[in-house]
């Protein structure tokens, strides 16, 4: 069922972007097969594939390595999509540490952390991550509000 | 002897105060990131590629690094399927068949000291054949124009899926997503910008890196997040440590037939770790006696998959060295590398950059003896990293992920790329869809494009030059069997289901 869904949305998004491809052509052609053949070709292939998802006769046996989704699961995972979302926002805006201390405590939280622990596990690794990366490794990040007050 | 000539050289490269230091460097981290829950060989080598790059590494020692993590993540994968009965990575779900049962039975050092010694084995063998086998592939691969290389990727994507055991329609499906991910950006030819919607983010494409941290790390993030908890304790790890003669020489005919079913399949594109230790697995099983008690924690079946998978890490190299196509998911990612590098894999590396490719190959060696060496005594400490939580390794993981794709153009939009992609990445995780097809066809999508283009620009525009060398055809010829080959082994799937109905009807 899940399978046709997504074969149903591929085949819908190939489509999409076949009428958008269509238009790419080089102003001048230099070579014979221009910036547009091999997208194309792909979306064509694509589309023929997912269409066979979606009519082939259903085999009836499922014997699928991850485990069903239920609902309590799938609001974990909404949550978890948010932080990471804020996460992505905050990052330059508010600097490495505080967001990632926000961050790293509410993921901590999510999985199964108790409010102390999430705390200090929150600081610990956000601290020590930028001390690693930024130190250690040489690897700049966005310091926030923060960058004021070292001058 | 060249070979030996050329060996010497890499030795000489590999043997540099520097590079051993970041070889011993590359294993341990490899170990540790193997061995952890969530974190494979994919996303540890895609993690310390913006590191190698700040650091300002070399390219034979960013090289040496991620060969070194790529070895270590193999070893390191068998710890947590040993004790905890959960595979750090993919191609160590085989030993966790035989394995947890030993440790069950009180013998997790012998298992664990036993399949250190099988990677070992394994690795040494698929390194001696990288020796004997790259340069002769190198030699012959100078002969390959633009429509021979199409062809030949056009072979690792159906290989891809030929070989993929029970899905190869929806293989397929994702290694073509990934091909036409690669089409995102401004196209190099024609300077037409092709599906970035506008987007200046978008506009020299999706950064590997991105895809790669987004398809792995984010989509395992949210996995982990509906395993959270399992309540498995880690077994303790106590009792004889090392293995003995008897049972060093009892698995020592399984560890040589697996080494060299391990290199084969690492060195066919798209094949890998996984399959090849699967593949072990099971043909051990078919040729042992009927006393065997695999599944129930046989010495054999522990060696088997643990020999094949470091075989395949090794043998995947020599794809990407001589043609620039990876065999693996790990192997996408160095190449994806060197191209940062500015280098191009593939028959002129051996010419031109000797100590590159030949230092690459002498420190699998070195990386070899040194996980050997490092896993059997320190085995103990590695166990305790088992025991982080959940609560604290998933942050971390989340923030170093996040970091390694804001160093590479430090824009936030790529983070929110890598958001999407992830999403969608856990999606097709669930829906069966393989990922590493994805990430290889991504890899492979540029140059397919670029060699199809410039072969028909050879031959103004006529499709015949895709088949007119006796080697596009002979390729042409393989790529045939692979489509063959699942269509094959459904209709016999079939016969015997037939077969059973009748029978149990009869």
């Amino acid at each position: 069922m899940h399978d046709r869904l997504f074969a149903g949305c591929t085949l819908l998004l190939c489509l999409a972007l076949v009428v958008v491809g269509w238009a790419y052509q080089a102003p001048f052609a230099y070579e014979p097969v221009g910036p547009r053949a091999f997208p194309l070709l792909l979306l064509a292939l694509i589309g023929c594939a997912v269409l066979y998802q979606l009519i082939r006769p259903s085999t009836g046996q499922h014997a699928q390595a991850e485990p069903a989704l239920d609902r309590h699961v799938g609001r974990k995972i909404a949550l978890c999509v948010a932080a990471l979302l804020l996460y992505a926002t905050a990052f330059e805006w508010l600097g490495f540490i505080p967001s990632s201390v926000l961050f790293a405590v509410a993921m901590a939280r999510l999985y199964g952390a108790s409010t102390w622990q999430s705390l200090i596990g929150g600081v610990v690794i956000a601290v020590g991550l930028y001390l690693l990366f930024d130190f250690g490794l040489d690897v700049p990040l966005p310091l926030g509000p923060i960058a004021a007050l070292e001058n | 002897m060249d070979t030996l000539h050329y060996l010497g050289i890499g030795f000489g490269v590999a043997l540099t105060p520097y590079n051993l230091l970041t070889a011993f460097c590359g294993t341990l981290i490899g170990t540790v990131v193997g061995l952890l829950p969530g974190l494979g060989p994919v996303n540890g080598v895609a993690l310390l590629i913006p590191i190698a790059f700040a650091l300002g590494l070399p390219p034979e020692t960013a090289l040496i690094l991620l060969a070194a993590v790529y070895l270590g993540c193999e070893y390191g994968g068998r710890i947590s399927s040993i004790l905890l009965n959960i595979p750090g990575e993919a191609s160590a779900v085989m030993t966790t068949l035989d394995g947890y049962p030993l440790a069950r039975q009180g013998k997790a050092g012998v298992a664990l000291s036993l399949s250190a010694w099988s990677s070992f084995i394994g690795g040494t063998i698929a390194t001696v054949g990288v020796v004997l086998f790259a340069p002769l592939l190198a030699q012959w691969a100078v002969a390959f124009g633009p429509a021979e290389y199409f062809v030949l990727m056009v072979f690792a994507i159906t290989c891809l899926a030929g070989m993929a055991d029970n899905k190869p329609m929806k293989t397929a499906i994702a290694a073509m997503i990934g091909l036409f991910l690669s089409c995102v950006g401004i196209d190099a030819n024609s300077g037409v910008y092709r599906f970035t919607f506008g987007s200046l983010g978008l506009a020299d494409g999706i950064q590997f890196v991105v895809l790669v941290l987004g398809l792995f790390s984010v989509s395992e993030i949210l996995v982990l997040l509906e395993r959270t908890h399992h309540g498995q304790k880690a077994v303790k790890a106590s009792g004889r440590m090392l293995f003995n003669v008897k049972e060093g020489a009892f698995v020592l005919a399984t560890n040589l037939r697996s080494g060299v079913v391990g290199f084969v399949l690492g060195v066919l594109p798209g094949a890998g770790a996984t399959l090849a230790s699967a593949v072990a697995y099971m043909s051990e099983k078919r040729m042992a006696r009927h006393d065997n008690r695999f599944g129930d924690g046989d010495l054999r079946g522990l060696a088997a998959p643990e020999t094949a998978n470091s075989a395949a890490a090794c043998g995947s190299m020599v794809p990407m060295l001589t043609l620039g196509v990876p065999g693996s998911g790990t192997t996408a990612v160095m190449l994806g590398a060197l191209t940062l590098y500015n280098i191009t894999p593939g028959p002129m590396l051996f010419q031109n950059q000797p100590d590159i490719v030949w230092g690459l190959i002498a420190s699998l060696f070195i990386a070899n003896i040194m996980l050997i060496i490092m896993n059997v005594p320190m085995v103990r400490v590695f166990t305790r990293i088992l025991s982080v939580p959940t609560w604290a390794l998933v942050p971390a993981i989340a923030i170093i992920t996040s970091i390694g794709v804001y160093a590479v153009h430090s824009t936030t939009f790529d983070l929110f790329l890598m958001i999407g992609i992830g999403i969608c990445g856990y999606i097709l995780r669930k829906l069966d869809y393989s990922l590493s097809a994805v990430l290889l066809g991504f890899i492979l999508g540029g140059m397919m494009e670029e060699n199809l283009r410039r072969a028909l620009s050879l031959s103004n525009g006529e499709l015949g030059i895709l088949w007119g060398s006796p080697i596009a055809l002979a390729v042409w010829g393989l790529v045939a069997v692979m489509i063959a080959l699942p269509i094959w082994r459904a209709w016999r799937t079939r016969q015997s289901r037939n077969t059973a109905v009748a029978d149990s009807r009869a």
